[in-house]
This record gives structure tokens, sequence and C-alpha cells, in this order.
């Protein structure tokens, strides 16, 4: 096996068998796009195309957030408690840690998040009655664009996460929440609900993905060594 | 450079403008077990992560095997080490952890490997449970099996014993110095403890304010004390021996401690003569002990009085 795969696969391990984050993410993608799709629902007044443009804005900050959440554990958690100095005197480098780390984050985070869309789903239709057909925007949406942000998120954040101290830490996890509310309003001007999801948005929306995927390879990739170890509480 | 396992070279290194090493060189041969020394805050750690690639040196160079483990990944694969956090995952059996390093090592059979340490450590009977349950002791036993589990040439072992009880430190000194013998492997000890590195180490390096003070094997530092000393226990009081004694010609000085001598000599081929000099006055001797220092003397005045003790 690559030390890409016995990485990424012991991150997804830890991050199945951490409580508390699992429970956190389960209350959050579930009660957060289920609040939100019945708002849209209600608004919708049954237009399903509405309700499934309103399910597609909601998914992207709720990815972005999933990636956070586990990047906690992967990433923060492993830096200040020292772990991450052993891992970093292993013969791999410090791009492929930060790259099996941030792929075992984005597994269990696309799952929550597959579950979250499952139950936003059958929350409307049971509720309002409005049906949500499987379009191939949609499903395309859930299958590529979803898994490309949560990547660039967990990418991102873990990144960041190696690279500064503690105290800057927490002013990111600050930034964080306000940029999480940001992009929840960005995504409903991108995204508007009357006129359903797109196949222009949905391009635009990969794109953006693939960018902020490439930014943290390149962020990651300026990452050093010592940078870390200095930056250990 | 790499007829030694470790060469330190002019290393120097400031943190902020604040100098922490300066000009510090050494070697450690293959095989040996070496005791790095010095005080909280001396650089020790910061040594070892120089050696080991995480920070850069300031100015000098370093090797281990003979290469910069900075730039060649590969060879990181023949060096193990052991930092004060035992880099195990809390919520990961034991053996999960083992396996996780074999993984990133690339192990070969690491099943049997893993059984073959976690025997050796004496945590068999809990390989499958979560690490988040052993005590501290038990944590760094398998730190030391993390560490050594790809077979190293190398091992850095940073203070393996703080935080332990006298029972665990004993027994995580017992286990390095098998683990030395068994695998073959060059042991870099950083200690503040002398006592365990005058055990177990064969070479030392004692480092104070950015400095190597000292540099030499345990057995020539201790000999090395200027003035032969015996130390002889008498069967009776030994204040009158002195009276005795303090008249020849090769004793400089005689104290009497109970019925314990300790006379210094002139001459340090004069121990015969201090014995049959005494038994001729009527002592009766038990034991003659020939006195080394104790690396703690040695450390202290390398290091000074105000930072010293363990
Ligand atoms: N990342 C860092 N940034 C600034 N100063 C540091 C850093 N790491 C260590 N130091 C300082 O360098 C000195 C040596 O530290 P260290 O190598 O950990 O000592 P030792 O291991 O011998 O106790 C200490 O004074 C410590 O405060
Ligand atoms: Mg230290």
């Amino acid at each position: 096996m690559s030390t890409f795969a016995v990485i990424a696969r012991r991150e997804i391990r830890l991050a199945l068998r951490n409580r508390s984050a699992l429970i956190t993410a389960f209350i959050f993608s579930i009660w957060f796009p289920v609040m939100s799709a019945l708002g849209i629902a209600a608004g919708a007044e049954g237009d399903a195309a509405a309700v499934t443009a309103g399910i597609t804005t909601i998914t992207l900050p709720v990815a972005v957030f999933l990636g956070y959440l586990f990047c906690a554990d992967a990433f923060l958690r492993e830096k200040r408690d020292g772990t991450i100095e052993t891992l970093l005197c292993a013969p791999v480098s410090l791009q492929r840690l930060w790259e099996g780390k941030a792929a075992g984050v984005t597994v269990p985070a696309y799952v929550m998040m597959l579950l979250s869309a499952a139950v936003s789903v059958a929350a409307i239709s049971g509720l309002t009655g409005v049906s949500i057909a499987a379009e191939p925007l949609l499903i395309l949406h859930f299958v590529a664009v979803v898994p490309i942000w949560i990547g660039a998120s967990a990418g991102l954040i873990g990144a960041a996460q190696l690279a500064l101290g503690m105290r800057e830490n927490q002013i990111l996890g600050f930034v964080f929440i306000f940029g999480f509310i940001f992009l929840i309003v960005l995504f409903q001007q991108i995204v508007p609900a009357e006129s359903g999801i797109s196949a222009a948005t949905e391009a635009v929306l990969a794109a953006v993905g693939l960018a902020l995927l490439a930014l943290a390879r390149f962020i990651a990739g300026k990452v050093t060594k010592e940078r870390i170890v200095r930056t250990i509480p | 450079m790499g007829v030694n396992a470790v060469e330190v070279r002019g290393l120097s290194r400031s943190f902020d403008g604040r100098d922490i090493l300066r000009d510090v060189s050494f070697t450690v041969g293959h095989g040996e077990i070496f005791g790095y020394l010095g005080p909280n805050g001396a650089g020790k750690t910061t040594t070892i992560r120089i050696l080991l690639g995480l920070l850069a040196p300031g100015a000098g160079e370093v090797r281990v095997l003979g290469r910069d483990l900075a730039a060649d990944d590969d060879a990181r694969a023949r060096v193990g080490v052991l930092f004060e956090n035992n880099g195990l995952a809390d919520r990961m059996s034991a053996a999960g952890n083992l396996a996780y390093y074999a993984g990133l090592y690339g192990v070969e059979d690491p099943a049997e490997r893993i059984d073959e340490l976690l025997a050796l450590v004496d945590l068999a009977d809990r390989r499958d449970d979560p690490v988040g349950t052993f005590s501290t002791g038990m944590k760094r036993k398998l730190g030391i099996a993390r560490a050594i589990l790809h077979r190293p040439e190398v091992v850095f072992f940073d203070e393996p014993s703080s935080g332990l009880d006298p029972g665990a430190q004993r027994m995580v000194r017992d286990l390095i110095v098998e683990l030395s013998r068994r695998e073959e492997m060059t042991v870099f000890l950083n200690s503040h403890h002398l006592d365990e590195v005058q055990r177990i180490c064969s070479t030392v390096a004692i480092l104070a304010e950015g400095r190597i003070r000292a540099f030499d094997s345990v057995a020539n530092l201790t000999r090395a004390s200027g003035r032969p000393a015996v130390t002889l226990s008498l069967a009776g009081p030994g204040d009158r021996a002195c009276e005795v004694v303090g008249n020849l010609p090769y004793v400089t000085e005689c104290d009497a401690d109970g019925d314990h001598l300790r006379c210094t000599l002139a001459d340090p081929g004069a121990t015969p003569d201090l014995v049959a000099a005494l038994v001729g006055a009527g002592f009766r001797i038990e034991e003659v002990r020939r006195s080394s220092r104790s690396l703690e003397e040695i450390y202290l005045e390398h290091v000074g009085q105000a930072e010293g003790g363990a």
C-alpha cells in the first residue's frame, strides 16, 4: 500500500472513532440543511426546482464546515500535542503527509455530507410533499462538486493549521465562523432559488472548487517542517 | 563524513536572535549508547531536531549515517525517534498504532514484528486496547517499540524517562540497553538524569549554555580525576588509622568517616603499600575500592552549581 493510502486510512479510522466530532457533524449536517431546506420549501411554495437549488446552495458551506470539523482532530490536535513531530520524521515528504491527511479528512466529511443530503431530501418531501427528482445536475453536484469542495476545505484548513501558531489558529477559528456565514449568503446570490440549478453555475462552482484545491496544494507546498515544529506549543 | 553514526560539526543555531547552540561538535560511533547531557533548556532537543531535519542548522554541518536527513526522505527510514510525545494516537489500539508506523516505514512482515515488539515491551495482552487507556509508563514503552519498529540503525531518545516513576524509569533504561544490544542500534540519548547516563551510556557530551563542555567516554571522564584515591572499609573505627597513614609519603590526604577511610594518593600504584602499612599497624581491612568521581561531580563542575542537580 502506498504511504498516501496508509496515512489517509489512519485518518479515516481515527475520524470514525472520534465520537464528539461525529456527533457534532451529525447534528450540524442534519439540523442545519433540514432547517434551511424547510425554509426554502416554504418560500418556494412547492416549486421543486427552487427547492433543489436551495439544497445545492446549502451543501457547499456545510461541506466546508465538515472539512473544518474533521481537520481539528487530524491536523490541529496532532500539532498541539506534538504527535506531528514524530510523523515528520517518517520517510515520507511533508507534501505526502498533508495529502494523506487531507484525503483522510475528506472521506468521513463526504459521507456525512451525503447523509445530510439524504435526510434533507427526505425531510422536505415528507413535510412539504415536494418531491425532488434525481436530475443529472444534482447528481453531478453531489458526485463531483461537493467532494472537490470538501477536499479544498480540508486541504486549506489543514495547511493553515500546520503552519500557524496556536493563537493564530484560534483566530482562524473565529474568522472561519464568519466566513461560513458569508459563504451561505454568497451561494444564495450565485444560485438564486427561483432559477434552479444550471449547468453554468455548477461549472463555475466546480471550477472555483478546483482552484481552491490548487491553492491549498500551493500553500501546503510552502509550509516547512521548521515552520510546523517552531509553532508547536 | 560517514564513518560515524552521527556527526555534528561547528553547529550553531539561534532562535529570535538568542544563541541556543554555539559551535557544537561531536561524533557518535556505530553501536554506541551516547548520552547527551545538559540542564533543561540547554538545547538538547534542538540538537536532535536539527539532526532529524526538522529544524535547519544556523551554521555548521550535521550528518546521520552520513546523510542529511532534511533532504533525504529515504534515509529517514534508517533512523528512529522517540520524543517526549510518544507519537501515538489515543483512539487507536497498541497494535493499530504500530501497524500505522509499519506502513509508513514500509516494514516487511509487520504482523510478526509487531507481535515480537509487543511481547518485548510486555504489552502483548493489551495489543487491542486503545492507547488512551494506557498509563504513562505503558505509553512510553509502546513509544519505544514504535521508535525501533523498523529496525533503525540509529535511534534518538529525547528524555525517555521523564515524567515516569522510579520503577518505570528503570524499566525504560533496561529496555533501551537490551534493545541496543539485541538490535545492534546506535542510541542517542538526551537526558538530564546523570545516574541514568552513567549507568547505560558509553560516551557522553555535556552541553551547557550552548557549548559542549565535555565530550569523552564515561570511563575516561570519571577516571581523569587528577589524583587517584582509594576508599577502605575497616573492621573498626578509622580515626586512629588516619594518624598512621597520614605520615606515609605517598598519601597526600586522609579522611576517616566511621569505619571508612578515604585516602588520596600521590602515586596511583601505591595502593598495595597503603594496605600493607595498615595491616602492619594491626588494622583489619574488609574492602578496598579505587574511587572514581561520579558523573554528577563532573557534570556540576562543567555546568556550574547554580544550574546543577538532575
Ligand atoms: N521554537 C522555538 N522558538 C524559540 N525558542 C525556542 C524554540 N525551541 C526551543 N527554544 C529555546 O531554546 C532553548 C533550548 O531548548 P531545548 O532544545 O528544548 O532544550 P532542552 O531539550 O535541552 O531542554 C530553550 O531556551 C528554549 O526556550
Ligand atoms: Mg528537551
